[in-house]
């Protein structure tokens, strides 16, 4: 229907409202949230108006085009090489200055830009007046007012973009920075010999490219050298002579000079286009509320609090729901069972399925808790406190406060917090975090902690498990050391954050960000964990036929005989109840022995068995051995083969009950758990760090070096508790 | 260069003269107790240089002895500026341009100086006590000494009494109100931190400064965390009475 297509880019600073703006403008439900950087996934939608399918690309947030971090390349690589036909920038109005910066480097890509307004209100609040009509005047381009939280201005906005990419007019390129003579002259001289010299078809525009190059900007500078061929030497020679001289000139580096002079140019648009009344200053709140949080004695206290208490309200508010699911997983195992004839079938539907899938959607309620609690302090904007308050202690590792954001994620899903390492500035920072995040012992481990713990410890499960999760992070602490003393070698880099204002939170906002990520777990549960429920089901429900050593039938035959003849003699009813209780009791031992034999003869049971040797030395037996294995689809399943290897029907109580049968002791049960928090990561984080790293190699690494922890730590804990006597 | 900002009427030209007379004495005193040869030709060319205030190449001293009337082979002018800048009656100056210039000093007359750092002023003072003192240490070692010089750097008292503190980020309090005077480093954390809206100029109020190092600080109405690398890096100023009044007068 549409003859054509319009790609527009949105830009701005981070916390500029603009990927507020770009959820009003596509309707789909994308994460807000607060610490720089959020959008580095580059996020589009298309939406149909006025004729156009409009592609809207939300840019990541960034201060500047210069390349200091992923986000500001890729920003700037969108721009240069997709070339959109409009360029939204988000323009802060509370923050003028600094949106306009970005504006002027923005301005100086030649893209047909276009000026939403943002936070206009915000800005009024505090006495700032800006006239649109004269910033649209002075720097030659359409200037729309929007608010983006009460989604005004939308409408206008996608108009004027129409409008703009429609018009033929010549990219205004009056209306741009000029710096000062000295630097000027520079620029045309390397735009000359950029000209004149270029074998190839120069990337970019040669005044933007003689700007970077002046600049010292090392991407532009290698694309530079690489489309003028032979004449990259003197190109470059060039240019550093004319750095040379600047610098002795203004006795100071250009690329300084450069920024102040645009600076310069932006402190005039604002003298001309605001107007700034300075009757009330009203109190700035969120700078009270730092003034606690980020309080150097109260801070810390405050953040252990709230981690505290987060961890309290996902178990112990969880403990209802979870209840109720168990409760609804019962009765439909229990209509299943009288409905459906015994076989095959039935039991690929019982023992696969819904034990599978059952023991790890009883879960989904303190997963969907936990992340609404990551979703509060990100919307509040709490989340960029504890990166600083954590920043303190994140150099233990060698590593500075914002790794503790996808540290934190962590705990809640390995996959998004590999993938939020990507805000880290640095490569090494990047896979140094990506190396330890797994030790944060995430959501999918807790089932088996608690299974483990809750059978063995009893009313200390909760200290047990709080102190498997210290376990987890006093080893990130030494692995992070270790790895920055030897294979990450290197400088520290500068830590330098932006505390969003505080926001109240939208409910809505939350539910979404919530529902996006529980949405993650769920979809695992209908795949990989669905698939290895069955899978595993499959390896322990065959081969059917099983040589037993017994003749369990025939005891069982034998047993009721026996009743049958007692009964007989037996003429009082209660005494016939009581045999036949007798009775009961001990056809279930029978049987129950029959399929601890099967499934130890099953394919699993062998493969368990061929495993065992590995494991026998930590304390954990044949059947813990398959649940480890299958675990690397998905943590949770190791919970379900579990259930299945225990022949423990449907429930967290029913394999309690059978795992205290097992012949497994507290020691093996906490070598077990360590084991389960240190080996390596599930196959979605694996396959996310081959991702980010963007290197098998650090995927292998991460695997075998993870496992090879785990082996170690749970020996040690095994066998040093044995020699204590703990056994 | 010091010498150079002493006013000219200080030294009249009957004490300049006195000043060379005593330099040749001691010349030949040196050269003859070292066997240096051709003594005689070397004198004249101290005596032509002697005749010049002026810093001057070699190429320069050649051509005023050839105006004099005498033709040296420039290995000995070349020979002989290097004894003399040995034994300290020239000092050799090498300066951006590449050129070697050669400028005599003027031994015996003399004064010294304290030079300002921050202003550049140079003030001349003399102290007997100190002289004697300076002479009285070197007879006592059996050192000859032809010439000495004494250059005390420092502030001045002017630019002390304008003096604000200066202080790292790092080392500053909360709550306390700040301009930002400078920031050190490589190009890319300042660029870095300019386009984050942090300047050389800037108004900032510590909201913390946890103990070890890190730093929020307020600007207008957002906060940045420094980690304590950069607060580090960030050198700042109390505000002055001034510029207090009229951060209050606009708080409230």
């Amino acid at each position: 229907m549409e003859s054509s297509i319009l790609t527009i880019a949105l830009a701005g600073n981070p916390n500029s409202g603009k990927t507020t703006i770009f959820n009003n403008l596509t309707g789909t439900r994308q994460k807000v949230g607060n610490w720089p950087g959020v959008t580095v996934e580059k996020k589009e939608g298309t939406i149909h108006r006025h004729g156009y399918a409009l592609k809207i690309v939300d840019l990541p947030g960034t201060y500047s085009l210069t390349p200091f971090s992923i986000e500001e390349i890729v920003a700037r690589d969108f721009i240069l090489d997709e070339s959109p036909d409009v360029v939204i920038d988000i323009i802060d109005a509370s923050n003028l200055e600094r949106s306009l910066y970005l504006a002027t480097q923005l301005r100086e890509l030649d893209c047909r830009l276009l000026f939403a307004l943002n936070m206009a209100d915000v800005a009024r609040e505090r006495g700032i007046k800006i006239d649109a009509d004269k910033l649209s005047e002075l720097l030659d381009l359409p200037v729309v007012f929007t608010v983006g939280n009460r989604n005004e201005g939308i409408d206008g906005l996608l108009e004027s973009a129409i409008a703009l990419a429609e018009s033929d007019v010549e990219i205004p390129r009056r209306r741009r920075v000029k710096y000062s003579k000295d630097i000027e002259v520079a620029i045309a001289e390397i735009r000359e010999r950029l000209v004149g010299g270029a074998t190839g078809e120069l990337p970019y525009n040669p005044r933007w490219i003689a700007i970077k190059l002046l600049e010292n900007d090392t991407v532009v500078r290698e694309r530079a050298a690489a489309a003028m061929g032979q004449g990259a030497g003197a190109l470059m020679d060039l240019v550093d002579r004319h750095r040379a001289t600047l610098r002795d000139l203004y006795d100071d580096d250009p690329e300084i000079i450069m920024t102040d002079e645009r600076y310069g140019f932006i402190a005039g648009i604002v003298r001309e286009a605001v107007t700034t009344s300075t009757t009330h200053r009203r109190v700035d709140i969120s700078r009270n509320i730092d003034l606690v949080l980020t309080n150097r004695l109260l801070g810390l206290p405050v953040f252990i609090f709230f981690i505290w208490a987060m961890f309290q309200l996902t178990f112990s508010l969880g403990a209802y729901p979870m209840a109720w699911i168990e409760s609804g997983i019962g009765l439909l195992s229990g209509g299943l069972t009288r409905a459906l004839p015994q076989g095959l079938f039935r039991d690929f539907l019982m023992d696969g399925l819904i034990a599978g899938v059952g023991s790890v959607i009883v879960f989904l309620p303190n997963i969907l808790i936990l992340f609404f609690c990551i979703a509060l302090f990100e919307d509040t904007g709490y989340m960029a406190r504890a990166a600083f308050l954590m920043d303190k202690i994140m150099h233990l590792i060698g590593l500075h406060g914002k790794s503790f954001i996808p540290m934190l994620m962590g705990f809640g899903c390995n996959v998004p917090a590999v993938m939020a390492a990507r805000t880290l500035e640095s490569e090494r920072d990047r896979i140094l975090t990506i190396l330890i995040t797994p030790f944060m012992s995430c959501s999918a481990k807790l089932p088996v902690y608690i299974i483990l713990a809750g059978t063995f410890f009893g009313a200390q499960a909760g200290s047990v498990i709080f102190g498997i999760y210290l376990m987890g992070i006093a080893l990130s602490i030494l692995t992070g050391r270790l790895f920055r003393s030897t294979l990450l070698k290197g400088e520290e880099a500068p830590f330098v954050m932006e505390l969003p204002p505080y926001r109240a939170p939208m409910l809505k906002s939350l539910m979404i960000h919530m529902w996006d990520r529980s949405k993650m777990f769920l979809k695992k549960m209908t795949g990989v964990i669905l698939v290895g429920s069955v899978v595993v089901w499959g390896l322990s429900a065959f081969p059917r036929n099983i040589d037993y050593s017994v003749d369990y039938e025939g005891r069982i035959a034998f047993i009721r005989e026996a009743y049958e003849a007692s009964a007989a003699e037996a003429s009082a009813g209660q005494r016939r109840e009581a045999l036949q209780a007798e009775m009961d009791r001990r056809v279930d031992e029978v049987r129950q022995a029959r399929d601890m034999e099967r499934a130890e003869k099953s394919y699993m049971g062998r493969l368990g068995k061929f495993m065992a040797p590995v494991f026998h030395p930590l304390g954990i037996d044949w059947r813990g051995s398959v649940a480890l294995l299958t675990g690397f689809a998905a943590k949770e399943i190791v919970v379900s083969t579990l259930g299945i290897l225990h022949a423990a029907g449907q429930g967290s109580e029913a394999l309690q009950a059978a795992l205290g049968e097992s012949g497994m002791t507290r020691l093996s049960a906490l070598s077990m758990m360590l084991f389960v928090l240190l080996y390596m990561p599930c196959l979605a984080t694996v396959s996310a760090i081959r991702r980010e790293t963007g290197s098998t190699r650090w995927m292998l690494f991460s695997i075998g070096y993870s496992t090879a922890l785990a082996w170690g730590v749970a020996f040690a804990v095994y066998q040093g508790g044995r020699l204590l006597g703990l056994a | 260069m010091a010498r150079r900002n002493i006013p000219e009427d200080a030294q009249g030209k009957t004490g300049l003269k006195a000043i060379h007379n005593q330099e040749k004495q001691q010349f030949r005193k040196l050269f003859s107790q070292e066997n240096i040869d051709r003594f005689e030709d070397r004198y004249r060319i101290l005596e032509i240089l002697l005749q010049t205030e002026h810093h001057l190449s070699e190429a320069e001293v050649t051509e005023m002895l050839n105006e004099n009337g005498h033709d040296f082979s420039p290995a000995l002018i070349r020979e002989t500026l290097d004894l003399m800048c040995h034994f300290g009656f020239l000092h050799a100056n090498r300066f951006d341009n590449g050129r070697m210039l050669y400028e005599h000093r003027h031994l015996g007359q003399h004064h010294d100086h304290m030079i300002c750092t921050k202003c550049g002023r140079i003030e001349e003072f003399t102290n007997e006590s100190m002289e004697s003192l300076q002479r009285k240490i070197a007879a006592d070692s059996g050192f000859h000494m032809l010439q000495h010089r004494m250059e005390i750097y420092g502030i001045c008292r002017d630019c002390l009494k304008e003096r604000i503190p200066i202080l790292p980020l790092t080392a500053a309090r909360q709550g306390e109100r700040l301009v930002v005077r400078e920031v050190a480093g490589g190009s890319n954390v300042r660029v870095r931190l300019m386009t984050m809206g942090l300047r050389v100029g800037d108004e900032i109020e510590v909201i913390t400064n946890l103990s070890a190092g890190q730093v929020v600080v307020a600007l207008d109405h957002n906060r940045l965390a420094l980690g304590r690398g950069l607060a580090d890096k960030i050198m700042v100023r109390a505000l002055d009475s001034q510029e207090m009044k009229a951060a209050e007068g606009g708080a409230q």
